[in-house]
């Protein structure tokens, strides 16, 4: 097969995106009051309502309402005052009722957007042609949400004694109801993403704003969060769709991406050799890097859906809304923004800080501990050291970047001290004493060993001279080892410049 | 000592609470009427003795301890069989939920044993409440108290047959299209379509959920309006979104003169194909009983009547194809046995679970529901639905209540009528008034001249006047001396309190 970029520049790849999202934050499920927990024994919480008893009627979780409604204000969409809940039939015994609740034409929210900053090895992947770039190659891509929709989850099916755990060939076939009934919130993107990258993007940065709503874990890996792809090509100029293959089973946004560029590529292959890509869905094997045919679509299902007769049309009130949109935090774009301001930080760690809202409060408390002028440092410290520890406090966090910030230990020994301190109480500026680490910012001090290292090393004085200023990172090294790494670095470097330069 | 028969349930009431006789010896003599008449009528599908006993002992004991008693206390009243109640099966007369133990109780079911009814058991009806015979039940037909050879309506035949033998004194039914307002007619007996959303629908196996509403049946308009107190007691039921707060004394205005008050009639009605002499006439008796009673009758026009039931043989058949969906033996009731495969099991099992009847309306529902047909039917029948709830809105702008006929019959023979499409015609009396939401009732106006078998006058009202609706209720009662009645063959058989 071609390569990704290869085939990009003959082909344009189409993708829209089908996200489902569970509410898990959330107490009770959609349309009764069983508690929301999947980890419980099978089946611990049901009842006759999301059993689909004889009699049982559902009535609607106005939180998860607050919680789409949230999404939707958060994703720029237009909030629809007036939409309904639909049946939607099919016969699996997933559902127990053997229709789901889902909505119609109308769902609660609708028509936004979210944009995307592509930049980087990502932004390659878009041919330059196709968009405007900055001269860094990076560009904006501006994808348009077409809806969010709220609908219920289904059961758990698990099918014992066949192979790989499908229904063919099962011997029995088990179903845990603790799942069905979840909220869920399924977002439908319109066709505007263009590469592996855009959608990789558009996933994580819908992860992190429903992280910062708080309205879902978003977790991938356990499913709470579900991507679907659609993907189809067309020749660069070409305005009619191509016939589009779905993706399924995409447990990371790596797999979103590492997919779709398999498929992209696939497609190209079979419609290059003459061949026809058969509208179906397909499954993503991560391990085997490729999708297979899951199951081809010959007709399209008739859902027979119609309003449901059971829960009354909503008519979203004005303040309803106002409470909702008063209750949607900072988004990550707004603190990506406030952070290069207040702080001057990069905009590249900015967005890499503002993204996750657990990563953005624990920088700001730390933050708050610093002050504002060791807050670069914190960031960089944040960034480029605090993922690769289990876990650090606010507090030691704060010290470290502080010490960095002072130049009274380098950058190599904080990453030393954090891994003293990690996952204890301990106080870095201790660790930093006992270990005699703290660098001598003493001028009268390490100007005397830069004069004794200029005394000896005589014949790199005179490169330097000769102007070979890369020789002066080995008379800092030399002075490194005669202070026994107790010297400022940066001190040395200066030192020794300005000796050298007299 | 008194016959069951001959009481009211203010007076059943009343005399446990002074003292007269024990809510368990009130039991006894309903179990007892039960079983001296029920093999003639079959209207019980079930006999819940022991939940009678001991809600009968729990009235006796709370009496005994000087507690006040409950409105309805130790009152004899059976249940519509596709309500759920802890202890029974609800079955649906289908054989699809033969063996369904109900997981908790209906929220009406609750609200009557919450007003201190004697639960005696669970009332025959057509399968899943398709039909107007009760002949449709999976398990054995009902008979009509006054003539056993005939229907005795339905969908809840068992609830009117039940009252009108005197084996209950209140029985609650369902009615999508008129299956509580026809059968009262046939049994003549008072039964009472609330206003959508009146009464909870929670614990109700659904039919048509936009058209259905739980309602009672008794002998007296007094003693339904004691039941929709029960039914209506603490409002909105938080687990049925589409129920409102109808809590408010129905018996206040039961007496109120209705002088000068104003009810409809629409002459064009009475011309209606099949409608026999006699039910016209007993149309006059009861127009002519209400003008005495002050009332002026005044005469209106409900144009798109006739389309009500094209419109409600769409509607109808699409809820109940989704709402039936769910029965599919993975989880519970009818499941065949030794299936190879889930498909196997799903289709065998509705293809055996479920008679002809419900097989119709479902398959009615799925194609009706298949795209490219829903916008064709469906949505032309929501416009029809629209256009006949603005026909009663005009209508009521001029009167109160608009009297009309139950059925246009009196009670046939089982088996008298198999044309489906001939039953559907029949309900063209009552299906509108499911479509617009609005109430009604069928009170009994007199025995025909003809066939000697008692006809209902039905009265329609508008969206939450069932206060309103029950005081013309009662005076077309008064006006036409059938209160009380029990079905003559049954009259004094069993019963007796002591």
């Amino acid at each position: 097969m071609k390569k990704l970029a290869e085939v990009l520049r003959d082909w344009e790849a189409v993708i829209g995106l089908e996200v489902h999202t569970e509410l898990t934050t959330l107490e009770t499920k959609m349309f009764c009051n069983c508690r929301l927990s999947h980890d419980d024994d099978p089946n611990a919480n049901v009842c006759p309502i999301c059993l689909g008893m004889p009699g049982a009627l559902p009535v609607p979780n106005e939180k998860a309402i607050e919680s789409i409604v949230m999404a939707g204000i958060a994703t720029n969409c237009e909030v629809m005052r007036h939409s309904m809940f639909y049946r939607k039939h099919y016969f699996y015994p997933d559902m127990a009722k053997n229709f789901q609740t889902t909505q119609g034409p109308v769902a609660f929210v609708m028509h936004g957007h979210l944009d995307l900053e592509v930049s980087g090895q990502g932004a390659k992947e878009r041919p330059d042609s196709t968009v405007e770039k900055a001269q860094d190659g990076s560009y904006v891509a501006s994808i348009r949400i077409l809806r969010i929709h709220m609908e219920e989850d289904a059961a758990k099916m698990n099918h014992v004694g066949g192979a790989e755990g499908r229904i063919g060939g099962a011997s029995e076939s088990l179903i845990d109801y603790n799942r069905c009934g979840t909220p869920l919130i399924e977002l439908v993107t319109e066709p505007d993403l263009r590469t592996p990258e855009e959608a990789r993007l558009f996933m994580e940065k819908l992860r992190q704003t429903f992280l910062t709503l708080g309205i879902s874990d978003c977790s991938l890996e356990s499913g709470s969060m579900r991507c679907d792809g659609n993907i189809s090509l067309r020749r660069r100029g070409e305005t009619r769709f191509g016939t589009k293959t779905e993706m399924k089973n995409i447990n990371s946004l790596k797999s979103l991406h590492d997919a779709l560029e398999y498929e992209i590529c696939r497609q190209a292959e079979v419609l290059e050799e003459g061949g026809i890509v058969y509208q179906e869905t397909r499954h993503w094997e991560p391990s085997r890097r490729r999708t297979v045919v899951m199951r081809v679509k010959e007709t399209a299902d008739d859902y027979r859906m119609y309003p449901d007769p059971d829960l009354a049309p909503f008519d979203l009130s004005d303040e309803f809304v106002e409470r909702c949109r008063a209750r949607v935090p900072e988004l990550p774009d707004a603190k990506r923004d406030r952070y290069v301001a207040t702080w001057g930080l990069r905009r590249s760690d900015a967005t890499q800080l503002a993204g996750d809202p657990a990563v953005a409060r624990f920088f700001e408390d730390a933050a708050d501990v610093t002050g504002a002028k060791v807050v670069p440092t914190l960031a960089n410290v944040m960034v480029n050291l605090v993922p690769s520890f289990k876990a650090l406090t606010v507090a030691q966090v704060a010290s470290i970047s502080s010490l960095l910030a002072a130049d009274a230990i380098t950058f190599a020994q904080a990453r030393e001290v954090l891994e003293v301190v990690d996952g204890t109480e301990g106080d870095p500026e201790r660790v930093v004493d006992e270990r005699g680490m703290r660098q001598s910012t003493d001028t009268d001090a390490l100007g005397a060993i830069v004069d004794e290292v200029l005394g000896r090393c005589t014949a790199q004085v005179q490169q330097y001279r000769d102007g070979n200023r890369k020789v002066l990172g080995f008379l800092v090294g030399q002075c490194m080892k005669a202070s026994k790494g107790s010297g400022n670095p940066k001190m040395f470097n200066q030192l020794l410049a300005q000796r050298l330069e007299a | 000592m008194a016959n069951l028969d001959t009481l009211s349930a203010r007076q059943v009431a009343a005399g446990i609470a002074a003292g007269d006789f024990s809510a368990t010896e009130v039991a006894r003599a309903a179990l007892d009427a039960i079983s001296a008449r029920d093999g003639q009528t079959q209207a019980f599908l079930q006999v819940s003795e022991e939940l009678a006993l001991s809600a009968a002992a729990a009235t006796d004991a709370a009496r005994a301890a000087g507690q006040a008693l409950a409105p309805l206390a130790g009152v004899p009243v059976a249940f519509k069989d596709n309500m759920n109640l802890l202890g029974t099966r609800t079955t649906c007369a289908s054989r699809m939920l033969e063996p369904y133990e109900s997981a908790y109780t209906a929220t009406c079911v609750q609200r009557m044993l919450d007003a201190g009814v004697t639960p005696l058991g669970k009332l025959n009806m057509d399968e899943f409440a398709f039909g107007s015979t009760t002949d449709s039940s999976a398990f054995h037909p009902t008979n009509n108290p006054w003539d056993v050879a005939r229907v005795p309506g339905g969908s809840s035949g068992g609830s009117a047959a039940a009252v009108a033998a005197g084996e209950v004194t209140i029985a609650l039914g369902s009615d999508t299209g008129g299956s509580i307002r026809q059968p009262a007619s046939l049994c003549g007996v008072v039964g009472m379509k609330p206003t959508y959303g009146a009464v909870s629908r929670y614990g109700v196996v659904a039919f048509g959920s936009s058209l259905d509403q739980v309602g009672p049946m008794g002998r007296r308009v007094e003693d339904v309006a004691l039941a929709m107190n029960a039914l209506t007691a603490g409002g909105h039921d938080r687990f049925d979104s589409t129920s409102q707060n109808c809590d408010q004394d129905y018996l206040a205005h039961l007496d109120d003169s209705i002088e000068g008050r104003r009810v409809g009639v629409i002459p064009a009605l009475l011309q209606a194909e099949g409608l026999t002499p006699e039910v016209r006439a007993a149309m006059r008796q009861a127009a002519d009983g209400l003008a005495a009673a002050g009332a002026v009758i005044v005469e209106v026009d409900l144009p798109n009547m006739a389309n009500s039931i094209a419109a409600y043989y769409v509607l109808a058949p699409c809820e109940a194809f989704s709402n039936l969906a769910r029965f599919d033996g993975v989880r519970y009731g009818y499941q065949e046995p030794g299936c190879a495969t889930l498909a196997e099991q799903s289709s065998l099992s509705r293809a055996h679970g479920f008679g002809a009847e419900a097989k119709r309306r479902q398959m009615l529902g799925a194609y009706l529901l298949s795209s490219g047909i829903y916008e064709r039917y469906y949505l032309a029948a929501q416009k029809v639905r629209t256009l006949i709830t603005a026909d009663y809105q005009r209508a009521f702008g001029q009167v109160d209540v608009i009297l009309m006929p139950a059925s246009p019959t009196v009670a046939w023979e089982h088996g008298a009528i198999s044309d489906p499409a001939a039953l559907y015609l029949a309900d063209v009396f009552t299906i509108s008034n499911n479509i617009a939401g609005n109430c009604g009732i069928s009170v009994p106006v007199c025995l025909g001249a003809d066939s000697g078998l008692p006809i209902g006058a039905q009265l329609q009202g508008p969206a939450f006047a069932d206060a309103q609706l029950l005081t013309f209720a009662r005076a077309l009662e008064r006006s036409c001396g059938m209160e009380g009645s029990v079905a003559p063959a049954f009259a004094g058989k069993g019963g007796e309190l002591r």
